[in-house]
């Protein structure tokens, strides 16, 4: 496992050369600042016409947490959906545009090496997206008191959910030779399973999804009803193993991909 | 060095190469011609371990393909048909990235990194970023990459293509010098070209392959005494006996 780490290195750096990386950190920051202000506005505004109405007992029940940070994670991992497939969808491609792909295959590296030194490569772009995000969050403290750990647990389960997509997006890149392709791939099947959650309530509500184990895997599946959990503050064993068993179930798909560049 | 026995490869109907077997010694300098889509590039990239044999084995300096491929790989340097370079890298941090890769020991790194950039005349343009280098500095770039961990077997793909005559000569220079006797241990190289005189100026021993056949093997003083090696060569690979008659009436 030794060559892991240069080959992320690698990755990172060429990443950072690419006015990808730029694009996606710039747009993501700029998205994160609208949402989270209009957010804020929004917050204030409720506030006062929850005063202006003397409603005292919703103002009690009101707080930063569920109706500032809650909805504002929700909207970020949207923006995650079409993000990540930006930032993966180089990974593999771009090693068989160059050529580079001859190179790796006959070093004396594992399969595994290749896949995990790419995928630790997204990981740590996806952590620097949380860390970046995590700033907004902060600026709340300074003025309110919204709980620490709720607000922790909702950006570990944007991370996660993160990470899911980074190996989705790393399986997506190493099935084509098209970066487009990858990028269009990756997104679909993300937006996928986000969705369905919602198929299996439709299809539940339509009565075309009668069996109730379909209905729950559908469910299960989806990233959105662990993510929910995670943002109300709940970490859960349930929800982590979720996350490990999808992006370990994607990466296993990507190296299959990978190796069998070798049998065609 | 390099034992070769039976190597195939089908896709299908379709044979790339058919049980090519050789076998190459240390300290030799071989020449593996024939026209296009006759499998050398095939066949090189199954001894690398690119593509795994439909049949048949190998081994690399006495590691077979198969059971140790790590250690055969390890034991190779591979110039393949277009150098394997990241445009966006400077050559002196994409040679430290591949040593890694080859696994030199951390504290050698650096010197065989220098060592490579001396020898394939990369020194001036070590910072430079890959992509803006020009066909025949990124083909040395390529040939620096196949070197850095200074393997005892080298597979170079076509390694002269696309330079300018100086180059080409230098490049040759070079190719020679690889095979020398070094630290009292003898290197192998194999290497494919479409160009007649550079096998007649570096290689010892020539093979031919036809039709993902091997054709010919043998060495470059004995096919001397049957005529010129362009003779030989348009003798061994022609498609129909009757069509090379037709040629020379």
């Amino acid at each position: 496992m030794r060559h892991v780490g240069a080959i992320a290195g690698r990755e990172l750096r060429s990443l950072f050369v690419s006015p990808v990386a730029y694009a996606v950190l710039t747009l993501f920051a700029v998205l994160a600042g609208f949402f989270f202000l209009s957010g804020i506005l929004q917050f204030q505004e409720y506030v006062l016409r929850l005063q202006a109405f003397q409603a005292m007992e919703q103002l009690q029940e009101l707080n930063l947490n569920d109706h500032v940070v809650a909805p504002f994670l929700h909207v970020m991992s949207v923006v995650l959906l079409f993000l990540i497939p930006g930032i993966t969808m180089g990974l593999f491609t771009a090693e068989k545009a160059n050529g580079t792909q001859e190179l790796l295959l006959t070093s004396p590296i594992t399969i595994w090496e290749l896949v995990l030194g790419k995928f630790l490569a997204a990981a740590a772009f996806v952590a620097i997206l949380v860390v970046l995000l995590a700033v907004f969050p902060a600026i709340l403290f300074l003025y309110g008191d919204p709980e620490i750990g709720k607000t922790a647990a909702g950006l570990l389960g944007l991370l996660l959910v993160g990470l899911v997509y980074a190996a989705i997006g790393s399986f997506a890149s190493s099935v084509t030779q098209s970066q487009l392709v990858a990028f269009f791939l990756a997104f679909v099947l993300l937006l996928v399973l986000w969705m369905l959650g919602f198929l299996a309530d439709l299809g539940a509500a339509g009565g075309a999804v009668s069996n109730d184990m379909v209905g729950d895997l559908l469910r299960w599946l989806s990233t959105a009803a662990h993510f929910e959990s995670m943002v109300m503050g709940l970490v859960d064993t349930k929800d982590l193993a979720y996350f490990v068993v999808m992006a370990a179930g994607f990466l296993v798909l990507t190296k299959a991909a990978v190796e069998s560049v070798r049998w065609r | 060095m390099i034992e070769a026995r039976g190597l195939s490869k089908r896709y299908g109907d379709l044979v790339a190469v058919e049980d090519v077997t050789f076998s190459v010694q240390p300290g030799e300098i071989v020449g593996f011609l024939g026209p296009n889509g006759a499998g050398k590039t095939t066949t090189m990239r199954m001894l690398t371990g690119f593509l795994p044999p439909t049949d048949g084995a190998a081994s690399i300096d006495g590691h077979d393909i198969f059971s140790d491929p790590l250690a055969a790989r390890r034991a190779i340097g591979y110039l393949p048909e277009s150098p394997p370079v990241y445009p966006e890298m400077s050559v002196e941090d994409y040679l430290a990235y591949v040593s890694k890769l080859k696994d030199v020991p951390r504290r050698s790194r650096r010197e065989a990194v220098d060592r490579a950039l001396e020898r394939c005349g990369l020194a001036d343009v070590r910072r430079r970023v890959i992509g803006a280098l020009s066909k025949g500095y990124r083909q040395r770039v390529g040939l620096a990459q196949a070197i850095v961990h200074d393997p005892p077997v080298m597979i170079l793909d076509e390694p002269t293509v696309g330079l300018d005559p100086i180059q080409i000569r230098e490049i040759r220079t070079l190719i020679g010098d690889l095979a020398s006797v070094r630290d009292g241990k003898a290197r192998t190289v194999i290497l494919s070209t479409h160009i007649l005189p550079e096998v007649e100026a570096i290689c010892r021993r020539v093979i031919i392959m036809s039709r993902g056949r091997k054709a010919l093997d043998a060495p470059l003083e004995e096919l001397r005494k049957t005529g010129s090696l362009e003779e030989v060569f348009a003798r061994t690979t022609a498609r129909e006996p009757a069509a090379l008659e037709e040629a020379q009436a």
